[in-house]
């Protein structure tokens, strides 16, 4: 919170006490936090700890029983859809296999919010498109059929669809997912690049640690940590968490934390970090 | 088509070039074919108001209308197929997705066996063929309601269209449902009555007038500007409801709204024409096989059109003196032309 107080510019989204349960079970339990305008916040946690539907309450397709959360200081539930899609653009884990449209079709569709029932692209739209897919370094694979494209391209094509949403926030569901990792760090620094603020659940805990200003850290629905790279990856919270043995060492690039695993979990392993 | 247009290459674009000159080209030609052949001067003088009173009497009164009649069925079928392949993410939907051709013929099959018992046995049998029955105002009327009644027996059961499946599964539940009634109210009744409702089922355009088209082609026109308005909204559907979600779509008021309209369209043609089959499910594919990456609206309403005035050109010119009905010569050509395509399209891909 110390660190929150210090930005001067109010926060673009904040999360109070959300708890969201689904067939009996609480899947997540009065969650709290905000983000500052232009930062990356990074929502890590295991497998099933809640980080999807974390995500899908804040781009409201799924509703939490209790709780709120103010975009730009006003409850999300007030705005209309297409009102909400203009300031909030969202890359989700899994697209469809069968998307028979062109690249630039894809992001033409990040118009669709800003659009009314009959009215047609413009040559500003058609800028606005072509702009975008300079961004990600797409111009020259426009007029290819989205299906074809590789992992990285997809989710590159998906960005510049994001961007053409020209959103406020920009969520996205584990946009590394499935991609090598030259692609996983292209995709999180172009991200980055972009200056909205953004926030992104991601697996990978070195990654998050190098390009998120902000961690969060969720287990079993429960938001255990969150704050500065430094302050969330700890060896005793890593541990806690994931039931993983590492060791904690600054990164020599950039000195933020670098995590090294330890191995042979097969036979026991002493658990103390 | 706009931006879609200029992506295209320039085979494609002259292929489009052609089949668009083509498809201006055709009621022209058309109008020629049937049992008394015209040539196109007769044809053109008769257009003009010139020509002989005969000549011109066919084309007016008969050929056109029934041409036009064609196509707007076949564009109305396309666009209501294709609209809801794209609504349902289906790539087997078609036009009687929800038990409309099924519950057309069950209130088609009432008017003739509960209503008008007596009329069926007035008409002797080369009459029933001929279609000569349609003339009574209580049929398409009775098609209409059930085609109604269907529908809103999807609709109630659908569940408000968050799930595509319940959708889907109650479609076909109810269209079963009407044909078993159907049937059981055809087994007790005269053969008359069964072959009747087996050519009135395979579709014809014999009875096609000038005053019978105005309530399809408003229909299908209706239709075809409100899909134009939402094209946007429905190809934001393409990526899955989630995606279409976060581009500011009402994802289930959406899809029932386009289910209801689709329906419409339907109805209002099974109840004129007849429940022609495979157009509604074929040219949406064949369009998008043979112009890939393009969703375009006009394409698949003006091929719908153009193939079914010439499936009707066939149905009336295959055999002498006798007119085939539509259903058949759809079904039959339309799968060999698919199964080409397809396997046009394998090759390309292996090339």
């Amino acid at each position: 919170m110390v660190a929150d107080i210090q930005h001067h510019e109010p926060d673009v989204l904040t999360v109070e006490q959300l708890s969201w349960s689904a067939a009996g079970k609480a899947l997540l339990r009065e969650i709290s936090f905000s983000i500052p305008p232009g930062s990356m916040l990074g929502l890590i946690g295991p497998n099933g700890a809640g980080k999807s539907s974390l995500l899908r309450c804040l781009y409201r397709y799924i509703k939490a029983q209790q709780g709120r959360i103010l975009l730009d200081g006003r409850d999300i539930e007030s705005f209309s859809a297409k009102e909400f899609a203009r300031c909030v653009a969202v890359v989700q884990q899994d697209t469809l296999a069968q998307m028979d449209l062109s690249v630039r079709e894809l992001v033409s569709m990040g118009l669709t919010p800003h659009k009314g029932w009959l009215e047609f692209d413009s040559r500003q739209d058609r800028l606005k498109v072509s702009a975008a897919l300079e961004k990600v370094g797409m111009q020259a694979l426009a007029d290819r059929t989205f299906n074809l494209l590789s992992g990285g391209e997809k989710q590159r094509a998906l960005i510049a669809r994001a961007i053409v949403q020209q959103p406020r926030l920009l969520i996205l569901d584990e946009p590394t997912n499935h991609l090598d990792i030259r692609y996983q760090i292209q995709i999180l620094e172009l991200v980055r690049s972009l200056g909205v603020s953004v926030i992104a659940s991601i697996h990978d805990l070195n990654l998050a640690s190098a390009l998120c200003d902000k961690l969060l850290l969720l287990n079993r629905g429960e938001l255990v940590a969150r704050g500065a790279p430094e302050k969330v990856l700890t060896e005793a919270m890593i541990a806690d968490v994931f039931g993983v043995c590492c060791q904690i060492s600054p990164h020599p690039q950039h000195g933020k934390p670098l995590i090294s695993y330890f191995y042979g979990y097969q036979r026991e392993v002493d658990h103390g970090g | 088509m706009g931006v879609e247009w200029r992506e295209q290459s320039l085979a494609t674009k002259c292929s489009l070039l052609i089949f668009v000159i083509f498809a201006l080209l055709t009621p022209l030609l058309a109008t020629g074919f049937g049992a008394v052949h015209l040539s196109i001067e007769q044809v053109w003088q008769s257009l003009l108001g010139g020509g002989q009173d005969l000549t011109s009497r066919i084309v007016l009164e008969l050929r056109l209308p029934r041409i036009l009649l064609a196509f707007i069925a076949g564009a109305g079928l396309a666009l209501s197929g294709a609209a809801l392949q794209l609504a349902t993410r289906n790539p087997l939907a078609d036009p009687y997705l929800f038990g409309i051709s099924s519950g057309a013929s069950f209130g088609a099959i009432c008017v003739m066996t509960l209503l008008g018992g007596s009329f069926s046995g007035l008409l002797s049998g080369s009459e029933l063929l001929s279609g000569a029955w349609l003339s009574q105002l209580t049929l398409p009327v009775g098609a209409l309601l059930g085609s109604a009644l269907s529908v809103l027996l999807v609709f109630s059961m659908s569940g408000g269209g968050y799930q595509i499946e319940r959708i889907l599964l109650s479609g076909v539940a109810v269209s079963f449902m009407f044909a078993a009634l159907g049937s059981l109210l055809l087994y007790f009744s005269e053969p008359q009555a069964a072959a009747a409702v087996l050519f009135w089922t395979l579709g014809s355009f014999a009875r096609a007038s000038w005053a019978g088209l105005w309530l399809p082609a408003l229909a299908v026109a209706g239709g075809f500007a409100v899909l134009l308005a939402l094209k946007r909204s429905l190809l934001a559907l393409l990526g899955g409801d989630e995606t279409a979600h976060t581009l500011g779509i009402k994802v289930p008021f959406l899809r029932m709204g386009i289910l209801l309209l689709c329906s419409l369209m339907t109805a209002v043609l099974v109840a004129t024409c007849g429940g022609i089959g495979f157009v509604g499910l074929m040219i949406p594919h064949i369009v998008r096989l043979l112009v890939p990456g393009v969703q375009s609206l006009w394409l698949t309403a003006l091929a719908g059109g153009v193939f079914m005035v010439w499936v009707d050109v066939l149905a009336r010119t295959l055999l002498d003196n006798q007119e085939l009905p539509v259903g058949v010569i759809t079904s039959a050509l339309g799968s060999l032309f698919f199964l080409y395509v397809l396997r046009r399209r394998r090759q390309v891909i292996h090339e």
